[in-house]
């Protein structure tokens, strides 16, 4: 509750926040490391790719290009920390990143929250649609009337479309690999992107075609919306220093980059020989593994603690109200508190959880939280919340009888819980627990937002990189079904073991009772 | 004889029904008491007050010479001293039966492991169930599960055993072997309050019976005098009205 108090307050910190976490010595790029040609995912540091920040893997690509350079004359380390696309803005407000080389445009709106340096790549829009489809042969905008058009979310691509007459704008698109598969099935007609991404798609896919428009013919922008910048901290003092440096690099030099990016992106490699499947696996195997980990990680051990955190809640609920006045308010206000942390859990979505608490935190005390560990607080207290009413029932489930029994035969409450109930709980509990940890398996997906390196993170940068959209997640999605197939497998095991056979054969040798009694 | 439990002038009310109207009963060591009467007769929430279970709303209950109502009296070391079986048997599902037997001997009256086994095992034996000490809870009939209860009762060695209804949840098949059991502990010398519907079995084993009407004590007598020569009207319709149905 505080902290969405404080919330609503944050953006009076948010200058100080900056500066929390600067180290001097290394230089923090944000990026997506999935737009390619600007910047991509790959899995090893050849044509001279980047490490990414906590993950195995590599970023390439024109923006890389840049910020190596920059950094270089900065006399700075390079650390690319990838980062989702919505999530940049936030992460350099919280100063979890130095810049945001991202192939970002320096829009009058983003302009509020960060400061952009000089130019370092201009582009025009252009329209990608389907060659042999209606607007193939399209020569000015106006041609795309009645077409059904979309853009990026949260880009100018998007806004311009309201220039085409009679269009029929789409919902905005989260990234680029969901627009091309969304072309490619006829979902939508085309989509308004930039010329190196449009070069891209067109080389990638043979059958989408990039529709360059002439001046008069072509959406009417504002020179900052097609130009992109690098994004700095509100006041940043390095603006200067910057531009200078981007000034040393020469418009041949950048057009060479460009050139050198489409060309090295991994969607243009040779295709010919094996299955994509195959070569997605060959590409992003380890990658695949090790999110594999991350996600059974991070849905074993939040599924545990929030087992005990459930617990803990569902015990503290079952404690006799104390005799005296004062420990009892106390006693009140604390199960007041549990029960407001159960509602809100349970009642947002986790996601959300995830964008403020990680960003919340970085903005309101300049705490940068350890993504893995963040990503493991949020899936457990959210278990938490649900364990908390799961052990409930499972307490319920206990007859009185027992507890009675236990009173009578002069037990405390705690020694009842502990030696009668808990174990009782704990069987009850087994299934739901079991099914929470479904649950996590499949929910850790979310986490992504905060760029946890987790499965689905993997699957989603591989497709970015490869633009193989339907394959990389029919891999994905595999793999969450052979992880969740064998642990609901497991736990059927565990419970029927636990239960043990449903008859009893009495001891016949009297004498083996006495052995026993004796030792 | 020595007088263990004294109980005076107990009351307990249940929103506008007065269960038990001012009950006064002593118990003296080595007496078998069996309580009788009606349903809704408040037998059951007597004995339920006297070990706690159910808190009086006024009254006094004197346990060596103690008022155990007073507030800031150690409750849990009461219960300790009074052994309660339940009509519903109410054995620890998640432990075997050896468990049951131990468990309140280890955690309540800190005794060693070994030495609660043995005691444990005395006392299975003593209820024959010796031979089940393995089993869950779940794989027992019902007689079996009352006799676990009451070995494991007896495991805390009780000043007095306090009996609720301990055969009407069995078929009538186990009731048998049930009575026989406690008929068996009746003769060790054992304080024992009985909370029965059984009339023959009250009448072989009691020292005293009382005949429990509305709330209050009715008649209180030994078990010839009630059952062959009871002196109150409701007394007499009860028996008559039980001992027909019986028949």
């Amino acid at each position: 509750m505080l902290l969405m108090v404080l919330m609503l307050v944050a953006p009076v910190t948010v200058a100080t926040a900056s500066e929390v976490t600067d180290d001097t010595k290394t230089f923090r790029v944000g990026m997506e490391a999935g737009y390619a040609p600007f910047n991509w995912t790959q899995n090893s540091d050849k044509n001279g790719a980047v490490a990414i920040d906590g993950d195995k893997s590599y970023a390439g690509g024109y923006d890389v290009e840049i910020a190596k350079r920059i950094a270089d004359k900065l006399g700075r380390k390079l650390v690319i920390v990838k980062t989702e696309w919505d999530g940049l803005q936030p992460a350099l407000q919280s100063g979890k990143i130095d810049a945001i080389i991202a192939g970002m445009s320096p829009t009058a709106e983003r302009k509020e929250q960060v400061d952009f340096s000089d130019v370092y790549y201009e582009s025009d829009l252009v329209m990608v649609t389907r060659k042999d489809g209606d607007y193939g042969k399209a020569k000015s905008i106006a041609d795309f009337k009645g077409a059904k058009i979309t853009g990026q979310l949260n880009t100018f691509h998007y806004s311009v479309i309201d220039q085409i007459k009679g269009v029929k704008k789409q919902e905005a698109m989260d990234n680029f690999p969901a627009m091309r598969v969304a072309l490619q099935s006829g979902v939508i007609d085309g989509y308004v992107t930039e010329r190196p991404e449009g070069v891209t798609a067109e080389s990638v896919d043979k059958k989408l075609e990039m529709i360059e428009f002439t001046k008069e013919n072509g959406f009417q922008t504002n020179p900052e919306d097609t130009a992109i910048a690098i994004g700095l901290p509100k006041g940043s003092t390095e603006v200067g220093k910057i531009n200078e440096i981007l000034a040393g690099i020469s418009k041949q030099e950048r057009l060479d980059i460009m050139d050198e990016a489409i060309k090295n992106q991994p969607a243009s490699e040779e295709t010919k020989t094996e299955s994509s499947i195959v070569r997605i696996l060959k590409q992003n195997g380890t990658l695949f593994l090790r999110g594999t980990g991350m996600t059974m990680f991070l849905a074993i051990a939040g599924t545990f603690l929030g087992a005990i955190v459930g617990l803990l809640v569902g015990v503290y609920r079952t404690i006799p109200l104390a005799e005296t006045k004062g420990k009892r308010f106390f006693q009140k206000l604390f199960g007041w508190i549990l029960n407001i942390y159960i509602e809100v859990f349970r009642g947002t979505p986790m996601i959300v959880q995830s964008a403020v608490m990680y960003y919340g935190i970085a903005l309101l005390f300049g705490v940068d939280l350890n993504r893995t560990a963040a990503a493991l607080f949020i899936v457990s207290i959210n278990t938490g919340a649900y364990m908390s009413e799961i052990v409930r029932g499972g307490i319920f489930a206990v007859d009185k009888g027992q507890f009675e029994a236990a009173q009578a035969i002069g037990m405390t409450h705690s020694q009842t819980m502990r030696k009668v109930v808990i174990p009782q709980v704990l069987r009850n509990i087994l299934p739901a627990t079991g099914n929470e940890f479904v649950i996590n398996i499949k929910d850790t997906s979310v986490l992504s937002i905060i760029s946890v390196t987790e499965l689905f993170f993997q699957g989603k940068s591989a497709a970015g990189a490869n633009y193989m959209f339907f394959q990389t997640y029919f891999i994905i999605c595999v793999i969450y079904f052979v992880l969740t197939f064998t642990v609901t497998r497991i736990l059927r095991l565990v419970e029927k073991k636990l239960d043990g056979p449903d008859n009893y054969t009495p001891i016949e040798n009297n004498d083996s009772v006495s052995v026993e009694g004796s030792h | 004889m020595e007088t263990i439990l004294e109980i005076r002038n107990l009351k307990k009310k249940y929103g506008q029904n007065e269960v038990l109207k001012g009950i006064d009963l002593d118990v003296k060591k080595g007496e078998v008491v069996t309580i009788i009467g009606s349903s809704g007769s408040g037998k059951s929430t007597l004995l339920r007050c006297v070990n706690h279970l159910e808190k009086p709303d006024s009254g006094e209950i004197i346990y060596r010479g103690e008022n155990v109502l007073k507030s800031g009296y150690n409750l849990s070391k009461y219960r300790a001293h009074l052994g309660m079986v339940f009509q519903q048997f109410n054995l620890f599902n998640n432990m075997n039966v050896l468990e049951n037997c131990i468990t309140g001997q280890t955690t309540v009256l800190k005794r060693g492991r070994e030495e609660a086994k043995k005691i444990a095992l005395e006392n299975l034996t003593k209820v024959g169930m010796e031979k089940y000490i393995d089993a869950k809870p779940t794989q027992l009939s019902g007689g079996q599960k009352q006799r676990v209860a009451i070995a494991r009762a007896l495991s805390m060695d009780p000043d007095v055993m306090l009996f609720d209804e301990p055969t009407s949840a069995l078929d009538p098949e186990m009731v048998g072997e049930v009575l026989k059991t406690i008929k068996g502990l009746a003769h060790t010398g054992l304080t024992m309050i009985i909370v029965t519907h059984e009339m023959a079995f009250a009448k072989d084993v009691s020292d005293r019976v009382i005949f429990m009407d509305q709330g209050v004590i009715a008649e209180e007598d030994t078990p010839q005098e009630i059952f062959m020569n009871p002196k109150e009207e409701r007394t007499r319709e009860f028996l008559s009205r039980i001992l027909k149905t019986e028949v």
